[in-house]
Formats: structure tokens, C-alpha cells, sequence
């Protein structure tokens, strides 16, 4: 790093100023670099994505109906990374968070609204990030009781640094340890073959559509497109302070990580496909990865319970900072991972608050944890659509974005992706409201 | 400035939270959004049927659980 950087004008380099950068002699290598440097929110908001719940949730989608609902997760690719990248012109072209645009443009009404809806599912999901710590730990012959405490003060950690830098380095890493998920999908899954088949051809799982597989399905959307996401990746934007030409390399980190946590999400699947394939009856992935221990060895117990805390970890960092994060800026309160503790204490605490509040209710009796995660899930892709909603409105305001707001095409694309999210959530409530509607399951679950 | 060229074709690529603000949108001055009466409609709508389907799935997850 050069100890100054060069303020720039149209006719080059011009003036000395206080500021950092880094000297290359290609465009490859330029581009690389900023890629680089731009590089970490599409990625962190992708793979945190594939939180405790969304283990738990693949994997159920596996040990119940085998690889048959793999298509559904690669159809979610394209639809994540829309969504997403919507946010990423957001952020960019206002420099601020999701909650404040909401604030600013819709009003305090609706913006108390979104950010109470994004609080409570926070806060519930948060809850199961520490059950699936605490049940992982359980298994590893840990007392939950001194490791969830300990977990707790390591997600406080690693945003006390007051260097939004070493934050993002810490996650990253944590991030790219999602690849183990490959390793494990390689070494128990079923022949490739029908992975394959599975992924590319749309089929339904024996026994059709009933009240079970709908309720999961919708689970698996609310898992991969969750409210969160929108809030995290656009202050994560800002406070990283990105700029209009980073769009194009914003855009790349969030297919990069689109892809990644697509994949992962598959490997998921797989591994509970491979867990019932072996006769275990799946109740929660700890236990699966105890069964799947039982004929795949120790190592790949260990790693699965490793990776179900490290889906935790990443899940609980990225939805405290969204809540962090939105409360701050609605609040008008100094938000920053770059400042220290004593100039955005309120943001910090908040961040601490809901990571202590939900790592204490977990230490309280066991609940029903698998239902809990799934319950929570469904109510994230009910309250999805709604989300998207204020984010489609936001995006076709070309008084705020001018040239970033969306094009035709875009418009078309995410209205279908809403209404395809009214008719999940319609169904839903169809099922609850008149089950009698739905044929039961008739056969067993599918391998 | 992300990134440009200067004289002697070397490229300096700055990390954006090394970089000098960028101006962007005054949002504050822009104030709220023109709203329709039918999207205020819509709005409200949406916002009772949210309601409703949140109250439909915690009473699933508890039957779910009984």
C-alpha cells in the first residue's frame, strides 16, 4: 500500500491526499484488485444465508423427499441473486440502509412497521441460530451451558474491533469454511448422476402435493430469501461506503455468492437424502450428523456438527448487524463497524443486546427446536413478499436512482417473483384454514 | 475514484473505504414519496393481509406442536 493516494481529475493524476491506495501496471490486475477490495457483502449476505435454519430446513427437505426438491433450490439462484442486486444499486446510488430508505420515502408509519416485522423475525430467528449451538454442542460433548456463553462472546467480538475491515476478513473466512459442505455432499451423497437428474429435471416426490411438502417448500424460499438479507446487504453497502463505479463488481460478489450458497444449500439436501437413504429418521441436523456419524465415521460427524455452528455463527452476526443496523439509522443513531464502541454506543448495544437476549432464552428448557426453526422460516416467506414490495417501489423511483433504477425487464422479473410468493403464502393459508382441501401423504418418504 | 490511469500507465486502485466521500442522492431533501391514493390502498391492504398470515402460521406452529 502506498502511504498516499492521488485525488483525481479528469486530466489524471493531479494532487497529493489523505487517503490510501495501491499502484498496478495491468487492467487485469486493476480489475482483479478492486473486485477484490469491493468483494464480501453479496458474498457474507449470501452464505450467512445458509444459517442454522436453512441446514435444518435443506436437510428435512432431503431425509424427507430425497433429492426430488433439488430443482426448486437452483431455481431460487436467479431469483436470490435479483433480489438481491435490486439492493445493491439501492445501497449504492443513497449511500444509506434499508430502513432508512423506507423511513425517508414511505413514511414513519410504514417504516415503523417494516422495522418492527424485521425486529420480531430477527429476534426469532436469532433465538434458533443458539438453539441449533446449543444442540450442536450437545452432540459434541460440550456443556452448552459454558460453550452458548462463550459463542456468544465471540459473535460480540468480533464487531468490537471498530474496523469494518477486520470484520469483514473474520466473516469471510468463516464464509469460505461453507466449502466443507462440498466435501461432506461428496463423500456421503447418492450417485451424482441423480443429483444431476434431480437439479435439471423438475419432478415431484412420490405421494404429490400435500400440507407437509407445501409447508417445507415454503420454508425453503423463506430460507434462501429472507427479509434480513435486504436490511443486512444494503447497510453492509453503505457502511462500507461503495461507490457507483463498484456497481458491476457489487454485482459479481453477490452471483459469486449467489452460487456458493446455492450450492451449499444443494450439498445440504444431499447429506439428508444420504442420512435417510441409511433408514435414519431425521428430527434435527445434530442428530443427523450423529446417525450419518454411525456409518460415514467421527470425522464427518464432527465436521457436520462444526459446520452446523459455523451456519449459526454467520447467521447470528449478519441478522444482529441488520437489526443493529436498521434500528440505528431509523433512530438517527451514529451506526458504524469503523467507529469504536464510544461513538456508536447505542448500535453496538443493540447488536450485543439481541445476541445476549437470545443466546439466555436458549439456555432456558428445551422447546420443540425442529418445529421453532421451520415455523420460523415459514413466517420469513410470508412476510417476504410484503418486503419486496417496498423494495420494488423503492427501485422504480427514478426521482431517488435516476439511471439505477430498474429497467422494464427487471420489473417483470421481480413482479413474478412477488406474485409467485403470494400464491406460496396463499396456499399456506389455504392448508391451515381448510386442510381438508389437501390429500394427506400417501406413501413414505422418497429416496 | 475507484480506479484510473495516469500518466505513465499505472492504475491506482483505491479501497473504497480509503476513498474520498461520493456525493449521492440527497434523499433527505427529497422528502416522502408520492403516493396514488389506490398504492395507499394497496399498501393498507397488504399490510392487513400480512396480519392475517402471520396469525395463520403461529396458529399452525402450535397445532403443528400439539
Amino acid at each position: 500500500m502506498t502511504d498516499k493516494a492521488l485525488a483525481l481529475t479528469d486530466a489524471g493524476v493531479q494532487d497529493v491526499m489523505p487517503a490510501r491506495g495501491r499502484v498496478v501496471k495491468s487492467k487485469w490486475s486493476r480489475d482483479l484488485l478492486t473486485f477484490l477490495m469491493v468483494f464480501g457483502p453479496g458474498l457474507i449476505v449470501m452464505v450467512a444465508d445458509n444459517d442454522a435454519g436453512a441446514v435444518s430446513t435443506y436437510s428435512q427437505a432431503g431425509a424427507q423427499y430425497g433429492t426430488h426438491l433439488l430443482w426448486i433450490v437452483l431455481i431460487l439462484l436467479p431469483v436470490t441473486y435479483f433480489i438481491q442486486e435490486m439492493v445493491v444499486r439501492l445501497g449504492i446510488a443513497t449511500g444509506k440502509g434499508h430502513a432508512a430508505m423506507i423511513y425517508q420515502r414511505f413514511g414513519k408509519w410504514w417504516g415503523l412497521f417494516s422495522l418492527i416485522d424485521l425486529e420480531v423475525v430477527n429476534f426469532l430467528t436469532l433465538v434458533t441460530e443458539f438453539a441449533a449451538i446449543d444442540l450442536a454442542l450437545n452432540k459434541l460433548g460440550v456443556d452448552p451451558r459454558y460453550g452458548v456463553p462463550l459463542a456468544a462472546a465471540g459473535l460480540v467480538f468480533i464487531v468490537l474491533s471498530g474496523s469494518y475491515r477486520r470484520w469483514e476478513r473474520s466473516v469471510v473466512f468463516l464464509c469460505l469454511l461453507d466449502f466443507a459442505w462440498f466435501a461432506v455432499a461428496y463423500r456421503v451423497g447418492p450417485p451424482m448422476q441423480q443429483i444431476v437428474k434431480h437439479s435439471l429435471v423438475p419432478t415431484m416426490p412420490p405421494g404429490g402435493i400435500t400440507p407437509d411438502l407445501m409447508f417445507l417448500v415454503i420454508a425453503i424460499v423463506g430460507t434462501t430469501i429472507a427479509p434480513w438479507q435486504l436490511f443486512f446487504q444494503q447497510s453492509c453497502i453503505a457502511d462500507k461506503r461503495l461507490r457507483f463505479a463498484d456497481v458491476k463488481w457489487a454485482r459479481l460478489d453477490t452471483f459469486v455468492g449467489a452460487c456458493i450458497t446455492i450450492t451449499a444449500a444443494a450439498c445440504m439436501m444431499v447429506v439428508g437424502t444420504a442420512s435417510h437413504a441409511h433408514g435414519f429418521n431425521f428430527t434435527d441436523p445434530a442428530q443427523m450428523a450423529m446417525d450419518i456419524g454411525t456409518y460415514a465415521g467421527p470425522a464427518v460427524r464432527n465436521v457436520l456438527l462444526l459446520l452446523m455452528i459455523n451456519a449459526a455463527v454467520l447467521g447470528t452476526t449478519a441478522i444482529s448487524l441488520s437489526s443493529a443496523w436498521a434500528y440505528g439509522e431509523v433512530r438517527g443513531w451514529p451506526h458504524s463497524l469503523q467507529l469504536p464502541v464510544r461513538k456508536a454506543p447505542g448500535f453496538y448495544a443493540l447488536y450485543l443486546l439481541s445476541v445476549a437476549a437470545a443466546a439466555a432464552i436458549v439456555l432456558i428448557p428445551r422447546a420443540p427446536l425442529q418445529l421453532i426453526i421451520l415455523g420460523v422460516q415459514v413466517l420469513a416467506g410470508v412476510i417476504l413478499p410484503s418486503a419486496i414490495i417496498f423494495l420494488q417501489l423503492l427501485l422504480n423511483d427514478k426521482e431517488l436512482l435516476g439511471e439505477y433504477a430498474n429497467k422494464p425487464w427487471n420489473n417483470w422479473v421481480n413482479w413474478t417473483i412477488i406474485v409467485v410468493l403470494f400464491i406460496l403464502s396463499l396456499i399456506l393459508a389455504a392448508q391451515v384454514t381448510a386442510p381438508n382441501l389437501f390429500p394427506s401423504a400417501a406413501g413414505g418418504p422418497a429416496t | 475514484m475507484e480506479t484510473t490511469k495516469n500518466n505513465n500507465n499505472h492504475f491506482l486502485v483505491v479501497h473504497p473505504l480509503d476513498d474520498l466521500p461520493e456525493v449521492k442522492v440527497d434523499t433527505e431533501a427529497l422528502g416522502p414519496m408520492p403516493m396514488t391514493r389506490s398504492v395507499k390502498v394497496s399498501l393498507m391492504s397488504l399490510r392487513a393481509y400480512l396480519i392475517l398470515m402471520v396469525l395463520l402460521v403461529v396458529y399452525h406452529v402450535v397445532m403443528l406442536a400439539r
